[in-house]
């Protein structure tokens, strides 16, 4: 397990930002959504062991969150979300820097520091002031600094904030060579749902400080078995007339049809309808949900009254 | 497109342990100051005095042993230095070397306290101006040891100008002196320039650390530093003068107003360092001595000019006096002349300072822990 958090509760004065947090994610790349508040950075500064619980406990990589905080640190790396800079150094010392705090020797830092540049790609930069980056670059300073150390577990808090969309292609890139190609764990928390698809194997939803939703992003864009997206060649008004004729649930989406069949029916009843009323059909393909729709399904379910704590809502 | 993409790689290393991880913050903090002209040139300046206190130690430890080197200007010293430490110098020999360490760790205290000034401010204030306290507190390291570090480029920048320049130049007067019985007579005086020197590290970088994590901006901190150091000796002043005019001038009346100086953060320290070093005890010996010879040398002129009176200017001319019936007592010596009175006799106990700042240090503790407290309050 990566890691695995029960009944994790912590409060600030009087707002509480986890809710008896239990969740368990394997190792892969992990998907952290949640709206503002859901208490997002607060779990990943509780898996870092950067603040004290209420209650609850947990492990991060088989450590425990209690009692071994500088070894789980140790076998992490953490990208901050705000822009946040060591002052007055060159991008090779602030990486050597962050090297050297985690206990690397300075000679193996600096020399660590020049690979992990090269690789986000700021070795041409490495010898400029960090403070005159651009965003995009601090953000790779940052990824830099997190990767020196060669850690387990990485931690992106909003990687692509503030990145033009070729940085962001390149961050999304290295986020996944390093999941999928290096066998290095992620914990990718971000709004941009799409960013995250294209990164990660697993997500895990928050919203008011628990956990609405987890598990393989694969299996939570479940198959809407009654649901078809079709496409005709021609005819697609007159063939949708014929549906709804036929009191069939028909909602025009993108260039075909999302029909909605009748409880019982499968696939054949569209391509007897088709043969009946002439139209060529081109493509009839499951809809599938997208990620945005299990977002939104699982904050609708958990703004629900007596809504259950829906984990694992789309695996169901 | 690069030639050869060697992509992301593993890294094999070997890591050190969690405990030294300050040093990390602490050398990163000194190696960055270095590149302030102005902190080099102040370390720089700061060993011409120690250069002074080393040269001294050198020849007073020639002048014990009377070495050949010395001839020519025996008969100068002669008459500089009274007969009785002439004659016999390894009897002040400690009072000497602690006199001359008082010195050379006055001017060292006021140049640390300047050096404290121009490295201090951006210790903590810079981090949270630049949001950096998360790199760190994100990497495996604690809090305590962050404050560590910090405290560490404060102590080494003071080392560097106390402790370091005081031990080299005790060296050198033990190694000139060709006498291993001097390390008996003055082991004490390095042992107490070397608590001084920690003390004054400690304290000064303990509540400049907490000015600086009060503000993001540099320069409040720094005129929060020199208000702590000027007001503070401006407002003990101010007060010895306003109550010194209330009591009867007497001495002991303005003894008591002397006491106010105990409001003065660098008279603190400097008792402080009267205390580490024993200085009263040293000087009431040396000044004794001085007075001594200079009673006995207004003796014999009066003796020389055959009871003549002086004339203007004190110049052996005159009418002859006549000679006294009965030789007059020798003079007791006074008291210690006005300069040397509040060094040999202090106006407060050292306690008092050694409770104050204590005190100062442990506040600025409470404010460190308050102020950053969690990750939350910083931002």
């Amino acid at each position: 397990m990566l890691f695995q958090l029960r009944d994790v509760t912590k409060r600030y004065q009087k707002v509480t930002a986890l809710r008896g947090l239990t969740v368990s994610m394997p190792e892969g790349a992990i998907g952290l959504l949640g709206p503002n508040g859901a208490g997002k950075t607060t779990m990943i500064r509780t898996l870092l062991g950067l603040i004290t619980i209420n209650a609850g406990e947990g492990e991060v990589l088989g450590m425990d969150i209690k009692r071994r905080r500088l070894d789980i640190r140790q076998a992490t790396g953490f990208v901050p979300e705000d822009e946040c800079l060591f002052p007055g150094m060159t991008g090779i010392e602030f990486v050597g820097y962050a090297g050297e705090l985690s206990g690397m020797k300075p000679r193996d830092a600096m020399q660590r520091a020049h690979e992990v540049l090269d690789y986000v790609g700021l070795i041409e930069a490495r010898y400029r002031k960090a403070d005159s980056y651009s965003t995009g670059m601090k953000q790779r300073l940052k990824l830099a600094s997190a990767l020196v150390h060669d850690p387990r577990l990485l931690i992106l808090d909003e990687p692509t904030n503030g990145m033009d969309p070729r940085g962001r292609d390149e961050m999304l890139a290295m986020a996944r060579d390093l999941a999928h190609a290096k066998g290095m764990s992620l914990l990718f928390s971000s709004h941009l749902l799409p960013d995250v698809e294209a990164v990660c194997d697993h997500i895990m939803v928050m919203g008011a400080g628990q956990l609405l939703a987890s598990g393989r992003i694969d299996d939570l864009k479940r198959h809407e078995g009654r649901q078809l997206m079709v496409r005709t060649k021609t005819g697609q008004d007159e063939f949708a007339r014929a549906l709804q004729a036929r009191g069939l649930e028909v909602e025009p989406k993108d260039d075909g049809l999302l029909v909605s069949l009748h409880e019982g029916d499968g696939p054949e009843y569209l391509w007897r309808l088709a043969s009946e009323t002439g139209v060529q059909i081109r493509s009839l393909l499951p809809r599938r949900s997208t990620l945005e729709e299990v977002f939104l399904s699982a904050l609708a379910g958990a703004a629900k009254p007596n809504a259950p704590n829906s984990q694992e809502v789309g695996a169901a | 497109m690069p030639v050869f993409d060697q992509g992301y790689q593993h890294w094999q290393g070997t890591l050190s342990g969690h405990a030294g991880r300050w040093l990390a913050i602490a050398r990163q903090g000194i190696k960055a100051q270095l590149r302030n002209r102005r902190t080099k040139y102040l370390v720089i300046a700061a060993w011409t005095p120690a250069l002074v206190l080393a040269a001294f130690l050198a020849l007073w430890g020639l002048f014990e042993q009377k070495a050949d080197v010395l001839k020519p200007f025996m008969d100068v010293i002669k008459t500089v230095l009274p007969l009785e430490i002439f004659e016999g110098p390894r009897s002040f020999r400690t009072s000497l070397w602690t006199i001359a360490f008082d010195a050379f760790l006055w001017i060292e205290t006021g140049l640390a306290l300047i050096l404290v000034l121009l490295v201090g401010p951006d210790l903590i204030s810079q981090d949270l101006r630049f949001n950096a306290i998360p790199l760190y507190l994100s990497r495996p390291l604690l809090r305590f040891q962050y404050f560590l570090g910090k405290l560490g480029v404060i102590v080494g920048f003071l080392a560097m100008v106390t402790v370091v320049p005081a031990f080299i130049a005790y060296v050198v007067g033990v190694s000139f002196s060709l006498d291993w019985s001097v390390v008996q007579d003055t082991w004490r005086v390095l042992a107490g320039s070397m608590v001084y020197g920690v003390v004054v590290a400690v304290v000064c970088g303990l509540i400049m650390l907490a000015f600086s994590s009060l503000s993001r901006n540099s320069r409040a901190v720094a005129m929060l530093w020199v208000a702590l150091w000027l007001i503070t000796g401006v407002i003990a002043g101010a007060l010895v003068d306003s109550t010194r005019g209330r009591f009867d001038p007497d001495s002991s009346s303005s003894k008591e107003s002397d006491r106010w100086w105990a409001l003065s953060f660098g008279a603190n320290l400097n008792r402080l360092r009267e205390a580490a070093l024993n200085t009263p005890e040293a000087y009431r010996q040396v000044v004794t001595s001085f007075q001594s010879a200079a009673a006995q040398a207004a003796e014999m002129a009066q003796g020389q000019l055959g009871g003549r009176n002086r004339g203007p200017f004190g110049l052996p001319f005159g009418p002859r006096r006549r000679p006294p019936a009965t030789p007059p007592p020798p003079t007791p010596p006074g008291g210690p002349p006005a300069m040397f009175d509040s060094r040999i006799n202090p106006p407060f106990p050292w306690t008092w300072s050694a409770g104050i700042l204590t005190g100062l240090s442990l506040l600025s503790v409470l404010v460190l822990s308050n102020r950053i407290k969690s990750l939350d309050r910083l931002r």
